[in-house]
């Protein structure tokens, strides 16, 4: 029976190992953001030939999230965590004159985990927006769900044509 | 389509079918070879045995997460054994150091399957088994941490849920071995591998600790020693 126990102590080493065995998934994309696309009125993407500006407000004052984009059609910003609705500030700038719009962003916030070892995360479901009409033509949904999805386009934005 | 495609069609519909039959007889045949039992004067039925892991209740002692475990078998023949598995799984996750967050659950969970005794002498002191599990478990999770600042917003913030709903059917491929020490009293090792089946992680995307599986996103991989007493 001597093969038997040698077998036996084998298999036993094998059971240790396998149960010591462990590791982290966090996910390597894990910024969640909302992603804007800038449009004609025909639909078709427009570059930005102003620059655009856009401050977050919070009760610490107006941190800017997005500074002087110029020359491109998409562009991130962050959304809060657990806030009811984010109001921000969009400035469009040009060689004369700037220009600004309040954008109100409704949404509601869901916990999402993955494990104790990763950091606390929300993901959103865009339910309305609002904005003022001074640069800003209209805003629309498109994506609600707003998750670790880069390629997911949430909001198209429409300015107004420059006089 | 002429008479003559029909007939090609029709024979070689049928020549197929034949060659499928017989090769099915031949897989049932070896099929029953194999579920069938050793032919000598041992009785069929030889008893129940009772055992009693203790990898998982070390676990649970030492660590944050493990399960008090046990399960009863029914011997047939030394060769085959039906097996039911039953546990409490318990994961609590207190105040991790880097991320702050705390995870708890609690529940039971079940394996059903089967081994089969692979030695040749199958009614000697010592047994390897192969076998087969299928798992359930349904739990709720609770989730939370401490209020924190919105990184960009700045906004205090609340995060977690409580008494979140999961469920998790899964299966397990076991290998194990099995020694009698002293009359009716056996130790034995077995080793895994776990698959998921269907899982519900409730609204909160995943969950960490699934009672009877263990931590998702580790290694699929587990084991078991075990306190065997027949009875």
């Amino acid at each position: 029976m001597k093969w038997v126990n040698y077998k036996m102590l084998l298999l036993t080493g094998l059971a240790a190992a396998a149960v010591g065995c462990s590791s982290i998934d966090c996910p390597v994309e894990n910024t969640v953001a909302v992603h804007y696309l800038v449009c004609n009125s025909d639909g078709t993407e427009l570059a930005l030939t102003d620059s655009l500006s856009v401050e977050s407000k919070n009760f610490h004052g107006n941190p800017i999230v997005l500074n002087r984009l110029s020359g491109s059609a998409t562009f991130s910003l962050p959304i809060s965590y657990s806030h009811p609705e984010d109001v921000m500030t969009f400035t469009f700038f040009n060689d004369s004159v700037s220009r600004s719009d309040t954008v109100w962003l409704k949404k509601n916030d869901i916990p999402h985990f993955e494990s104790v070892d990763c950091s606390a995360a929300f993901f959103h479901e865009l339910t309305d927006v609002r904005h003022t009409t001074h640069a800003i033509d209209s805003l629309v949904i498109k994506n609600r769900t707003v998750d670790y999805d880069t390629r997911t386009v949430h909001l198209h934005l429409y300015p107004k044509s420059s006089d | 389509m002429t008479p003559g495609r029909y007939i090609y069609i029709y024979i070689r519909r049928a020549a197929i079918s034949v060659l499928l039959l017989l090769a099915g007889l031949q897989t049932a045949q070896a099929q029953l070879k194999f579920f069938s039992l050793q032919k000598d004067s041992i009785p069929v039925f030889r008893g129940f045995a009772v055992s009693f892991d203790l990898v998982g209740f070390t676990m649970m002692q030492l660590s944050d997460q493990g399960q008090y475990e046990a399960a009863l078998r029914i011997n047939l023949h030394d060769e085959w054994f039906p097996i039911v598995e039953a546990g409490i799984g318990r994961a609590n996750h207190d105040d991790d150091p880097v991320t702050g967050i705390r995870y708890k659950t609690s529940a039971p969970y079940f394996r059903i399957g089967i081994d089969r005794n692979l030695l040749r002498k199958k009614h000697g002191p010592y047994r390897m088994y192969a076998g087969l599990r299928y798992a359930f478990t349904k739990y709720k999770v609770d989730l939370s941490r401490d209020v924190f600042p919105d990184p960009v917003w700045q906004w205090d913030t609340s995060f977690g849920v409580a008494g979140e709903p999961c469920s998790q059917h899964w299966l397990e491929v076991a290998l194990g071995v099995d020694a009698t020490i002293l009359g009716p009293l056996h130790l034995g090792w077995s080793v895994r591998y776990k698959r998921r089946l269907a899982h519900d992680d409730g609204i909160i995307g995943r969950t960490w600790y699934v009672p009877g599986y263990g931590k998702e996103g580790s290694s699929r991989l587990g084991g078991t020693f075990n306190v065997i007493i027949d009875i």
